[in-house]
């Protein structure tokens, strides 16, 4: 009797040390280099709330700006000098060493694949070298994370928008998500960039269109140019961007070298709303159909303002929640990678010889 | 052979027949402007082939293989828009797909990689004629 006693209790004790032990913050490392960042960051992870102790970026804009557009070899070759000075600062900056950490994360897919690799291969030798067991992430979900810093209500609709993808992802809670559309062609970051292209703006297209769009939407003026809003009431959740950027091509050929350097703003700009206006039509579309209680935006396209205005405006006039994350979340970066890690391991336990499993996969589908 | 096409759809249908044709191990190079119908014949010839799904642009990826419903196992697309030379491509093991008899290569954008092309590949130049004509021409 006496011994089953002894052996319940300590029982008692166990359990309560795996609760605490749960509830414990856990410090994870995070590594991003899917694209053209080289990325890490250091996330506590607490019971309900997550906190970003540090977040570093190598940007390799300015290099890949005199070749129009992202080099892979280029980016691979700057990823292999950068990632181990990025992984120590983002820990010397939160204050954390080798032995704090509980868990690293590394963007697995989607991506290229010259890139991910030396992320995913920095990440395994570490967590070989320092025992600390390493968890895949995917990088559209971790885009999705970068919204995870405040508590969301459920179901949520989110609209991902980025160079390489265009999604609509329903999320019953913050694990269990599934796409519901997608582009049948180009991404809207591609479309972007490549209507800076055919204007001959420069790179990178996005953030440069939209800065034209803005100048002529300042000027109070009315576009003349009209251009199609693709697939605004097909009857699914998908979207296509190819056949806008061919209109925008067919309107650029109707102008002389000088017209369409001089109307470029107004090209930019009408060419913004099109865009936009299919982004929002359709995400506002699905959190109807799926009656959720917010609309998310994510991923790199996050960061035009335009878009997170218009998305904002349209969700909350129509009674839902909305959340973007900061300009800073939107962009690539390992922190949002961190985030997406803090709520897989809440259910689930990443042993440490988990190094073995990891893979790149750049093509890794979300759900 | 040469085709004027006068609509999106004309491109996609046309290279859903042209994938009739095809026995398996081709590489198909296309070589044409923003905008002048590669992707919608590579759309159409997925289509011929039996894909299942939706294709979508390369670009970012730089190659994306389809399985294929059909005598042809698989649809290799590649795009080499962001590239200099092929040896990108070389490096992500792309040249494993041509010649493969189970595999018809598309590579998009295929002028910026030409010190790649195998022997007996098929060029298909595509031009922007007035409003929405195309020129098609296969070589």
């Amino acid at each position: 009797m006496y011994f089953l006693r002894c052996l319940y209790s300590s029982l008692q004790i166990w359990s309560l040390i795996f609760r605490l032990k749960k509830q414990m913050p856990k410090i994870i490392l995070a590594i991003e280099s899917s694209c053209d960042e080289t990325a890490a960051a250091v996330i506590r992870s607490g019971g309900r709330q997550s906190d970003i102790l540090s977040s570093v970026v190598s940007s390799q804009i300015d290099i890949h700006k005199q070749y129009g557009g992202v080099v892979p070899e280029v980016a691979a070759r700057h990823h292999v000098i950068n990632i181990l000075p990025v992984v120590m600062e983002a820990l010397q900056a939160a204050k954390a060493g080798k032995k704090d950490l509980d868990l690293i994360a590394v963007t697995a897919g989607p991506g290229l694949i010259t890139s991910l690799i030396i992320g995913v291969e920095a990440a395994k030798a570490l967590s070989l070298a320092w025992g600390v067991p390493l968890l895949a992430v995917n990088h559209m979900y971790g885009h999705i994370a970068g919204n995870f810093l405040q508590p969301l209500s459920f179901p949520a609709v989110c609209l991902v928008v980025s160079g390489g993808h265009t999604e609509i992802v329903v999320m019953k809670d913050y694990l269990n998500n599934k796409k519901i559309g997608q582009t049948v062609d180009d991404a809207a970051g591609e479309a972007f960039d490549k209507v800076a292209k055919l204007l001959d703006l420069g790179y990178p297209g996005g953030p440069i269109v939209s800065k034209l769009a803005d100048e002529f939407a300042a000027t109070e003026k009315n576009a003349k140019i009209k251009l199609p809003r693709p697939m605004l009431s097909s009857n699914d959740f998908n979207f296509s961007f190819s056949g806008l950027k061919t209109a925008v091509l067919y309107a650029a050929q109707k102008m002389t070298p000088a017209e369409r350097k001089k109307r470029a703003a107004e090209i930019c700009f009408e060419f913004q709303n099109a865009a936009i206006d299919v982004l929002v039509g359709k995400t506002i579309k699905a959190a109807q159909k799926i009656k959720a209680k917010t609309v998310l935006l994510a991923g790199g396209v996050a960061a035009n303002k335009k878009l997170r205005e218009s998305l904002k405006a349209a969700a909350e006039g129509n009674g839902f929640k909305f959340s973007v994350p900061e300009f800073k979340l939107c962009t690539d970066n390992a922190a949002m990678i961190g985030l997406a890690a803090a709520q897989i391991i809440k259910k689930k336990n990443v042993p440490v010889d988990n190094y073995k499993k990891v893979r790149v996969d750049c093509g890794w589908e979300l759900n | 052979m040469t085709k004027k096409t006068h609509s999106e759809k004309e491109t996609y249908d046309f290279a859903k027949n042209f994938a009739a044709k095809l026995k398996g191990g081709e590489v198909l190079c296309l070589v044409g402007d923003l905008g002048a119908g590669k992707t919608a014949f590579t759309k159409g010839l997925a289509a011929g082939l039996g894909v299942k799904g939706i294709v979508t642009s390369p670009t970012f990826v730089l190659m994306k293989i389809y399985k294929a419903n059909h005598k042809i196992k698989e649809l290799a697309h590649i795009d080499a828009y962001r590239l200099k030379d092929g040896s990108e491509l070389v490096n992500i093991g792309a040249e494993e797909y041509f010649g493969d008899k189970e595999c018809v290569t598309v590579i998009e954008w295929a002028d910026r990689v030409k010190d790649i092309w195998p022997k007996g590949c098929s060029e298909i130049r595509f031009e922007i004629g007035k409003g929405n004509e195309r020129k098609i021409n296969i070589r």
